[in-house]
């Protein structure tokens, strides 16, 4: 899955100019060797049903100070308190700007031996679970997300860094992905 | 529960029958589900096992399978009880300390009285408890795994498989010890808690213990075909004898170019005393593993390089505060504010002394061998493969003396977080020779021609040279000073990288071991054409990661790191060491 809006906001790497004065071996761009674009993956995104879940989350923690602020600035008529509520506007339009834009980020990939991951818009980052690795999988699935019909699945390694939690699947996928990640364990099985 | 159920039954009986089942009716159906579901042994203590044993009421029955399930050294109550006491009593002291101040005065001169009696009461519990989980507790040994069951109000069965062991250690806590004790640690890799502790066992009893247990895992069964192959050897426990003959000495110069020692084949020179037959039978009691002390620390080394830390800057800073701040004030009081701070770098300096001093290691078939501790010893073994990761660094005060430290991951040490946990220390403080000689201990071959060459670089290297690829010029708006060393290579065993100038540090994690692979990337680095490569670990001190380095080699690095990880581990050999030719 391609992020537009995000080469559009941040400047393409090459086209920055570059404080070492090296020369950036990217005049004719190939994709295999971006990093977060592997040669041969075909990105599986999350469901858009995500952004909503985190939209309806992140809108309640800050419906309530709205609420509150606006009535106190209705009842005392303050400016400081009415620009706060204009913060809190602006921060409630960032918020459903940002979550979409979050979410189509996200992304998986089950390759013939590893599972990859990535998200992160600003701060990218991918990783690569080899499925002789996993020592469990869990599924989980929150009443919002029951509701929307999605749930997360996140694969343990020995590691604690592993951080390898896929949110918002389809919950048949999410089902299907966990059946399909612990028998691709099961017969790459290795000790630690 | 009633005589519901069996009144059918009874029915068709003559009449003066049928109280005598309704009567019993209830005892088999409430024990029934117990003994069918083969619940903790002597939890309901049923009415046949009660008789074979009248007498012990608290008694657990031995569980009705074939294992040959053993006790605990009797003594262990009086070593653990203690314990307790202290607990309590730390605990009153803490919390309750006015109330009781209150007690006192209230009670008046009968006060002492009155303490000493809580105080015996408390020890009287304390050892009393240690006493019922003491006959609570049974281990058994079988082939595959090693059953523990103990608790007496909420009780546990552990049973931890020899082949997932990470690790066997032997500790001694300075009581047990002088008594002559030993507590068997198995690590396995199951996160904080998992280990089985076996404790407290007679020292030869422990060794005999570990020996089995290391040579089952490795693969081997004892008894099943005799055939001793010659006698064994040192009698169990004796330490490696430091005025022997070294395998290979720490002197400088004694390691070879190539960075290891002349006999760097374990398996030409380290062979069982029972030489096992093609399935792994032997006669008697389980062989010992022969070891070679490969190195030691000098208590004179150790206690220079525990004072030329960090910690003891901070010492230092901390006096001079104090010395401040009394000057400044004209007042002692006021330097007490620093106390707990001062006593807490006190403490952790002497915790690290404590538990470094007498550091000797090992090798030997059954993998590394360290031994360490003053008050508290400590011999760890750790098999081979069992080392996920390897790091060796070098603090700003140790680069004129030139001396590092090695600290590695195993899964079953876990780590805690605490600064001054050990198990993870392969060498406190050694030359740059013995730390060179501490990573062939855990990777014999590194997989490159010249290993020496390679650690060098790895050690103090700051160029591209010898195929290292580092971070290019452009990183050094991210990371002014670092980016010099930031750097990673490979080999045909191992991943190695290196970063920092301050605070030098090499990491190698063999390629089998590999986890999980991450690539990150800010926006700052985004617009410079850079990513970090990261490497997940195991729990531990060892957390591998190069910052920085060009975008198209962090992704290649990934994509390639991937793949030799699972070439490395598809032709790894199994967990069972023994069994590996």
């Amino acid at each position: 899955m391609s992020t537009p809006e995000g080469a559009a906001v941040h400047p393409q790497p090459d086209a920055a100019p570059v404080p070492g004065g090296a020369p950036v071996p990217g005049a004719a761009p190939v994709r295999e060797s971006e990093p977060f674009e592997p040669a041969g993956v075909d990105w599986t995104p999350v469901s858009p049903r995500l952004a909503s879940a985190r939209l309806v989350v992140a809108l309640a923690w800050l419906g309530v100070p709205l609420v509150v602020l606006v009535v106190v600035a209705a009842l005392t008529g303050s400016v400081w308190v009415w620009a706060s509520a204009a913060l809190v506007v602006a921060l409630v339009v960032w918020v459903l700007w940002l979550v979409p834009r979050q979410v189509r980020a996200m992304g998986y990939a089950e390759r013939a031996d590893d599972l990859l991951l990535r998200r992160g818009i600003l701060f990218r980052s991918m990783v690569v679970v080899p499925y002789g690795r996993m020592q469990y999988v869990d599924v989980t699935a929150g009443p919002l997300a029951r509701k929307l019909g999605i749930a997360s699945v996140q694969l343990h390694t020995a590691s604690p860094g592993t951080d390898a939690s896929i949110d918002g699947l389809p919950t048949a996928e999410a089902a299907r992905l966990r059946d399909q990640l612990a028998s691709r364990g099961e017969a790459r099985l290795a000790g630690l | 529960m009633t005589e519901d159920r069996p009144l059918p039954a009874a029915g068709p009986l003559p009449a003066g029958a049928a109280p005598v089942p309704a009567g019993a009716g209830p005892v088999p159906a409430g024990a029934a589900p117990a003994a069918a579901a083969a619940t903790p042994a002597g939890a309901a203590a049923p009415a046949g096992a009660a008789a074979a044993t009248p007498a012990a009421a608290p008694e657990p029955e031995p569980p009705a399978d074939d294992l040959a399930w053993r006790r605990m050294h009797p003594v262990t109550p009086a070593v653990k009880g203690w314990k307790v006491l202290a607990a309590v009593l730390a605990i009153i002291a803490w919390n309750a300390a006015d109330d009781v101040r209150q007690l006192a005065e209230w009670l008046g001169g009968r006060a002492w009285l009155v303490i000493a009696g809580v105080v015996v009461l408390v020890a009287l519990v304390g050892f009393g408890y240690s006493a019922i989980a003491w006959r609570m507790t049974r281990f058994a040994v079988t082939d595959e795994a090693v059953h523990l069951r103990s608790g007496v109000v909420f009780r546990q069965q552990r049973q931890a498989r020899l082949d997932r062991l990470q690790a066997v250690d032997v500790v001694q806590p300075l009581l047990a010890r002088i008594i002559g004790l030993s507590e068997l640690r198995l690590e396995v890799a199951g996160g904080a808690g998992s280990a089985v502790s076996l404790a407290f066992l007679r020292e030869a009893e422990a060794e005999q213990l570990r020996a089995e247990l290391l040579a089952r895992a490795a693969g081997l069964h004892p008894g099943r075909r005799p055939r001793p192959a010659g006698a064994p050897t040192a009698a169990p426990g004796a330490p490696a004898a430091p005025g022997g003959p070294p395998l290979a000495t720490t002197t400088p110069g004694a390691v070879p170019a190539t960075g290891h020692p002349a006999t760097a084949d374990p398996d030409a020179a380290l062979t069982l005393p029972v030489e096992p037959d093609a399935d792994g039978g032997w006669e008697g009691p389980a062989p010992v593993a022969p070891e070679h002390p490969v190195y030691e620390v000098p208590v004179g080394r150790l206690l220079a390089s525990t004072l030329l830390s960090s910690a003891t800057i901070w010492l230092v800073v901390m006096l001079g505060a104090v010395g401040a701040l009394i000057a400044g004030t004209g007042q002692v009081g006021s330097a007490f504010a620093l106390l707990p701070a001062l006593l807490g770098v006190v403490s952790y300096t002497w915790t690290r002394f404590n538990r470094g001093a007498n550091f000797r290691a090992a090798i030997s078939p059954d993998g590394i061998r360290l031994r360490h501790g003053l008050t508290e010893s400590r011999a760890q073994t750790v098999p081979p493969g069992r080392v996920q990761a390897v790091r060796v660094t070098q603090g700003l005060l140790w680069r004129k003396p030139d001396w590092w430290r090695v600290e590695v991951n195993v899964a079953g040490y876990g780590s805690s977080g605490d600064q001054t946990q050990t198990e993870n220390v392969l060498l406190p403080v050694g030359t740059r020779d013995e730390a060179m000689l501490a990573l062939w201990l855990v990777l014999p071959d590194l997989g490159t021609a010249d290993p020496r060459a390679l650690v060098e670089a790895g050690l103090t290297g700051r160029t591209a040279d010898g195929g290292w690829a580092v971070a290019p010029r452009r990183s050094r708006w991210l990371d002014p000073i670092g980016w010099r060393r930031h750097g990673v290579t490979v080999t045909d065993r191992a991943l190695v990288l290196r970063s920092g100038v301050l605070v030098r540090q090499l990491v190698v994690v063999p390629h089998e071991r590999t986890q999980s692979l991450g690539l990150e990337q800010g926006p700052l680095q985004r617009r410079l054409g850079l990513a970090s490569f990261q490497l997940h670990s195991t729990p531990g001190p060892v957390s591998p990661r190069v910052d920085h380095l060009d975008r198209r080699v962090a992704a290649g690095l990934l994509d390639e790191q991937a793949t030799r990880a699972r070439t490395a581990r598809a032709g790894a050999g199994p967990e069972q060491w023994m069994r590996r030719a």
